[in-house]
């Protein structure tokens, strides 16, 4: 156990590392806040994973009838009926888990693959990988994210049908889920490659700063590999800053899909997304004669990246009370 | 302005011209490499493949990747960032520049509203702490910063041009009263991200030495907030505020397109669409370099304003 025989040379290394995470448990917990965010998320969450128990309607079906399209709230269809009669309710429900999805699929690639695993190894290795991810990072930071991204997702876009058809003959999905399934991965892609820079940075200074104790150095002599001393060591203290940089950021990965389902160069019809409900309203016109079009997925998607901004800033409070300097 | 100064300037210069010369190389491959040319948009219902082979020889399109890059690499080098096939009579820079400049004046104006009401909110939060008017007053801007332009522009179009009819929706060019909205919408959900950062860095100064000296020399409460925590506190802000000065001149998409105002993001989204390559090209281009440019900005302002930066040495 070399872990504990160092700390008791230095009594304050295990002051400092192993209770603190606990101790920024028991202070969120104490903030009401962020408790509230936090059961927000669970049932938005919930009602994504568990879409098809949760929605009333079949979110793609129509009813092309004078009553039926527009229809205000009621009883049957508790946010009302859009343009083409489909239920607004359920393909809100649809919608939130379309943001599910889009977010684990970035936090999964952008965020833990990329931004945890480059940033341990170029805050722990150094020398060329460090200059070389941090130079990457340092292009990537310098580039008009939103204009590559629409030019990503755009220039793709055109081969949708060539991909989704291969795709719908040589696997089980339908041609209609394969074209979703391609529109999902285009702008993952296009997002991810922005989407990590961030969270590297945040690990890559951690790991330099945990690199230099005393513990690390012990695991080293001991003949630790590189990577248990990545998992075990350095990874344990890295991870509380690392979430609180995730959570800070998540509103913005998350409105990455709803910004290009609204430009239609993201998840589109019939598929839901809020993005693509939104732009049913473009215009305060539309929004007087059909109120609920827009406030039935703005309410959801604002509260979701309402609660993120709150958690991500009672976080960044409890762990960093005294001030960070730029 | 000390020889330290100067070496350091032209070492960041000379480092920024690698930098946006992977940018361009990395852009331009991008966007010849991926699928789809602007032929197919500029004919039309007049497309047939010989036609479209044409353009692609006038264009150049038709030529090795290196070539075509090697070739704009040299007029870019001649200040001539190419051609836009959108707009055949106008240079890039002709279709980009008065779009940005409309953008620069009405970000310039968000951003002055922006820090005016961000600092004061974060100063008065950090005072705060401890009571609920923190937490209160850091929740309601960030409430106003999870709303999306596309959500609240329709909602404040309908209230204030609808409802009271106090501004109308037309673009009657920058300086004229139905800009309030826009740039007000530009405004406000930014405020969150001031407040923010100035609450931390208040919070910063005020654990400082010299803060306790001067509140047992006897000063004034006044005296110590305004005179010793908020301009300390102001220091980190240079950051802040240098790199948001590229943005200005971004422009913001959806408040262009759903205020109907002729600046650069929609021409942005325009020229992705088309696609038009030099347009977009020289987009870039432009972006980067104002970042570039900002960045050694903020680092001069640094040196300038506190004798204690030194500038060569890895600032974290």
């Amino acid at each position: 156990m070399a872990v504990a025989d160092v700390s008791e040379i230095h009594p304050g290394l295990e002051r400092a590392e192993t209770p603190r995470r606990w101790r920024t448990l028991r202070v969120l917990v104490r903030k009401k806040i962020a408790m509230l965010a936090i059961a927000y998320l669970l049932v938005f969450y919930a009602c994504g994973v568990l879409a098809p128990l949760v929605a009333t309607h079949d979110p793609k079906s129509q009813e092309l009838t004078i009553e039926a399209r527009f229809a205000g709230p009621s009883s049957e269809h508790w946010f009302g009926r859009d343009a083409l009669g489909r239920d607004v309710f359920s393909r809100v429900v649809y919608a939130s888990r379309t943001t599910i999805l889009f977010t684990l699929a970035v936090l999964l690639t952008g965020g833990i693959f990329l931004g945890l695993g480059l940033g341990l190894l170029a805050g722990y290795k150094g020398g060329w990988i460090d200059t070389g991810v941090m130079r990457v990072g340092e292009v990537l930071a310098g580039l008009p994210t939103l204009i590559l991204m629409l030019a990503i997702t755009a220039s793709f876009r055109t081969q949708i049908n060539d991909m989704a058809f291969s795709l719908a003959d040589n696997t089980w999905l339908s041609v209609e889920d394969a074209r979703t399934f391609v529109k999902f991965v285009i702008i993952v892609g296009a997002t991810v490659p922005f989407a990590w820079v961030g969270s590297a940075r945040i690990v890559r200074s951690q790991a330099l700063s945990i690199r230099e104790q005393t513990y690390v150095a012990a695991a080293e002599a001991m003949g630790a590999s590189t990577r248990r001393i990545l998992i075990r060591h350095i990874l344990p203290g890295v991870m509380p800053l690392f979430i609180v940089g995730l959570s800070a950021g998540m509103a913005a990965i998350a409105g990455a899909e709803v910004a290009l389902s609204y430009l239609g160069l993201g998840i589109d019809e019939p598929a839901a997304s809020f993005g693509n409900l939104l732009n049913d309203v473009q215009s305060p016109y539309t929004f007087r004669q059909h109120p609920h079009l827009l406030l039935a997925p703005a309410i959801p998607v604002i509260l979701f990246f309402y609660a993120w901004n709150l958690l991500g800033d009672a976080l960044v409070d409890i762990l960093e009370p005294r001030a960070n300097h730029y | 302005m000390g020889p330290g100064l100067l070496g350091y300037l032209i070492r960041r210069l000379l480092w920024a011209i690698p930098v946006l010369f992977v940018i361009s190389l990395l852009v331009f491959y991008m966007l010849r490499l991926a699928p789809g040319d602007p032929t197919d948009t500029l004919l039309r219902q007049n497309y047939t493949p010989e036609a479209a082979q044409r353009l692609r020889e006038k264009y150049g399109y038709d030529q090795p990747i290196h070539v075509q890059y090697w070739k704009w690499l040299s007029n870019l080098a001649q200040g001539d960032l190419g051609v836009s096939t959108r707009y055949p009579d106008f240079t890039a820079q002709e279709v980009i520049l008065p779009k940005m400049w409309t953008s620069t004046q009405i970000g310039f104006f968000a951003l002055l509203i922006t820090f005016s009401i961000g600092i004061p909110a974060g100063i008065y939060a950090a005072l705060a702490r401890g009571t609920f008017l923190d937490p209160l007053v850091i929740s309601f801007w960030l409430l106003l910063d999870a709303v999306p332009y596309f959500v609240l522009i329709p909602l404040a179009q309908w209230v204030f041009a609808l409802q009271l009819g106090w501004v109308d929706l037309s673009y009657d060019g920058v300086y004229s009263a139905n800009m309030i909205l826009p740039v007000l919408t530009l405004a406000l959900p930014a405020v969150a991200g001031v407040a923010r950062l100035m609450r931390a860095s208040v919070l910063g100064v005020m654990g400082e030495d010299y803060i306790r000296t001067a509140r047992a020399k006897g000063l004034r409460e006044s005296t110590v907030v305004f005179t010793h925590i908020a301009r300390n506190a102001l220091l980190p802000m240079i950051t802040v505020i240098g790199l948001s000065l590229p943005g200005m001149a971004a422009g913001s998409l959806f408040v262009e397109l759903l205020f109907g105002i002729p600046g650069i993001g929609r021409e942005a989204f325009d020229a992705v669409l088309a696609p038009d390559f030099d347009v977009i090209l020289a987009l870039v281009m432009f972006g980067s370099f104002l970042f570039v440019a900002a960045n050694i900005l903020v680092d001069i302002a640094y040196a300038v304003i506190d004798p204690r930066v030194r500038l060569g040495e890895a600032r974290g």
